[in-house]
């Protein structure tokens, strides 16, 4: 595609945005129309969401137009990219907030614990890393409680 | 005016103010300098900070890391062909084959001088034009509002990067995820899904940090990989001689001008500006086969341009209430938090606030200036600080920042969902500045339009009889059909070569 994207990504986004537009559009059908004024609530998200569809319709085409003249390129990889990372992160940032939320250890140790894992996991737990992770992990776990909790008087999570 | 804003001079040179301005400034440069981390990024973590500020040191922390961040840009730019901030681009074309032929302190030197005359060349046009415009805008009626956010929304996604189409979904996007919640005007819950958290609706820091700063810790991650090669760095050239000033004088003052110029278009930020001059100088320069190999108007263009954006983008917030970039739209964020309407009567209702911001952007360009003279060495070394411990350590601030709004985990949720999203978008290469653009302003143009509607019991007939709206609608047309007659023009001119060739 001209930007640079790929068709196939270009389809799936466009999907996924008439679905989100779709479930828009069926969620204000009952909103009853404005009693003192002439809009009402519903009409601003429907015109919003028919746009949206008309332009991801508009997307998809032209990626399927680009697909069938077999203009596809691919973009040459120039570097290992590390999706599985990201989403290992990712995963362990979710459980990080759910055990705050649930309150199962205060703030310090729990961030301590993130941070040794996330970084951890990033730089493959090479044994040589290990100590200034842990000293990184000590620092920002009980340095954000003291700093956010007496400098700032910001409360945190899980405390 | 002289007198409001000597006042507000003389309460940053007080201690506390003072500290915040260099504390923002040098933090910018830092943040800006370090590849991956943006001066968006910062401003949206730093904002929880900020609650329990006074509203004026507040803006003078967020206007200094502002004008931190697009300057500090540079040094990547230059050193590692890796800008800093999307404001850079431009410089890593003339400031890196400089530096790698062996002269990187001429490169900066040149990239600081420009961005501190940019900056001081838009500050002289924010300090001049603000108040008159807000005046102007005071004698807006809702239909001039609603059609000049139109205007705005139309022409932030016709010049972003990538498609137009892209651009539009972002903005549209921005919009419908600002919807949800319960109705101001009628009290009427919509698109809540029975769900009672919805009610308040989506909150801005939330979503600001999950899509500018969780969405880029994601990207980090994946392309953690990536090398930092180390350049030598000598501080051998970093001052301008009186003849560079006079061979630079009119490119200089040239860029500056546009930069400031494409600043005030609302919602149009410091990237476009720098791609506008970088391309006026090659076009006039006498030497233009230089630009690309380390020609130094191409430096001086691309930094005092990105620089006098900011200047250039504060002008709209200041006076209307509109985003002139995206790290403005944060800005408004942080305003509303503080219970500051922004507006055209920010002048008379907050105009400490508001003289607060420009006497920022003001001692926060010369700060930048010092700081970056006096410390790019020591700033060009924290460049290679290992992202793999800082990443998820900023994941760590956004939990806090993004909970420290409401002290809610429901925010936290959001932000991660954003984060997501965010990421998603980026990769489908749907520009993100629309999004959140479309974001803040949505609710403004909804409260306008209907407001309108009901003053003239539902007719929309001033949006095309009233002078100003009828313009701000045309240019908004314009604007959308430019760029697709262009690429059908273009398309046109391809096909027709390649039937001459075949018949050749």
């Amino acid at each position: 595609m001209p930007d640079g994207s790929s068709p196939r990504t270009d389809i799936a986004l466009a999907v996924l945005l008439i679905v989100v537009c779709g479930v828009v559009l069926f969620e204000t059908r009952d909103i009853p129309p404005g009693t003192f004024e002439p809009l009402g609530s519903a009409p601003i998200p429907q015109a919003t969401a028919g746009l949206i569809i008309l332009c991801a319709l508009v997307v998809m085409g032209r990626a399927v137009l680009t697909t069938m003249r077999g203009q596809v390129t691919v973009a040459p990889v120039e570097l290992e990219l590390r999706p599985r990372d990201a989403l290992v992160v990712f995963v362990l940032t979710m459980a990080y907030v759910l055990a705050l939320q649930l309150r199962l250890l205060d703030f310090a140790p729990l961030t301590i614990a993130y941070l040794l894992l996330a970084i951890g996991f990033v730089v493959r737990f090479q044994t040589r890393l290990l100590p200034w992770i842990a000293l990184v992990a000590v620092i920002t776990g009980y340095g954000c409680q003291y700093v956010f909790t007496r400098v700032f008087v910001v409360d945190l999570p899980g405390l | 005016m002289g007198g409001d804003f000597l006042g507000a001079l003389g309460t940053i040179f007080t201690p506390l103010p003072f500290l915040f301005t260099l504390i923002g400034t040098s933090l910018g440069i830092v943040v800006g300098a370090i590849p991956g981390l943006t001066g968006a990024m910062l401003i949206a973590l730093t904002l929880p900070l900020t609650f329990y500020m006074a509203p004026t040191n507040a803006v003078i922390l967020l206007v200094s890391m502002y004008v931190g961040a697009i300057s500090g840009g540079l040094i990547t730019a230059t050193l590692l062909r890796m800008p800093g901030t999307p404001a850079s681009v431009m410089t890593t074309f003339d400031g890196y084959p400089m530096a790698q032929s062996g002269r990187p302190g001429r490169a900066l030197g040149l990239g600081i001088t420009a961005s501190f005359v940019g900056g001081l060349i838009s500050w002289v046009f924010l300090f001049f034009l603000s108040k008159p415009l807000s005046i102007i805008a005071t004698r807006f009626g809702p239909f001039e509002y609603f059609t000049l956010i139109l205007m705005a929304m139309v022409l932030i996604a016709s010049v972003s990067q990538g498609s137009l189409i892209k651009g539009l979904i972002s903005g549209l996007l921005g919009m419908l995820v600002s919807m949800p919640g319960v109705d101001p005007s009628t009290g009427q819950p919509r698109l809540t899904f029975d769900w009672y958290m919805l009610n308040s609706g989506l909150k801005l820091l939330p979503v600001l940090i999950g899509v500018f700063a969780v969405s880029q810790i994601i990207a980090d991650i994946v392309e953690i990989n990536r090398k930092v090669e180390r350049v030598e760095m000598s501080n051998k050239g970093l001052l301008m001689s009186l003849r560079d000033w006079k061979d630079q004088a009119v490119n200089l003052v040239r860029s500056s001008l546009i930069g400031t110029w494409v600043g005030i278009l609302p919602g149009v930020g410091a990237s476009i500006g720098s791609v506008m001059a970088y391309t006026a100088a090659k076009n006039m320069s006498r030497t233009p086969e230089r630009f690309g190999k380390g020609s130094e108007e191409g430096i001086v263009a691309s930094e005092a341009a990105n620089n006098a954006t900011v200047g250039g983008a504060l002008i709209p917030l200041i006076a209307m209430g509109i985003p002139g970039s995206v790290i403005d739209a944060i800005l408004i964020g942080a305003l509303m938090i503080h219970s500051i309407q922004p507006g055209p009567t920010l002048f008379l209702s907050n105009a400490d606030i508001v003289w607060a911001m420009i006497a920022a952007c003001l001692v926060a360009n010369v700060l930048m200036f010092v700081i970056m003279t006096g410390a790019v060495g020591f700033v060009s070394r924290l460049m290679y600080v290992p992202r793999t411990f800082i990443l998820p350590v900023i994941m760590v601030f956004c939990v806090i920042g993004a909970y420290a709004l409401d002290n809610t985990m429901f925010d936290v949720w959001v932000m991660l969902i954003f984060g997501v999203v965010g990421y998603l978008l980026e990769r489908a290469k749907v520009p993100l500045g629309p999004f959140v653009i479309g974001f803040v302003l949505a609710p403004l143009a909804e409260e306008k339009l209907r407001s309108g509607l009901m003053m003239t019991a539902g007719s929309i007939e001033p949006m095309f009889t009233r002078p100003l709206p009828l313009i701000f609608l045309l240019v908004s047309i314009v604007l959308l059909v430019w760029p697709l007659w262009g690429e059908w023009r273009m398309r046109r001119g391809e096909r027709s070569r390649e039937v001459d060739v075949t018949i050749e």
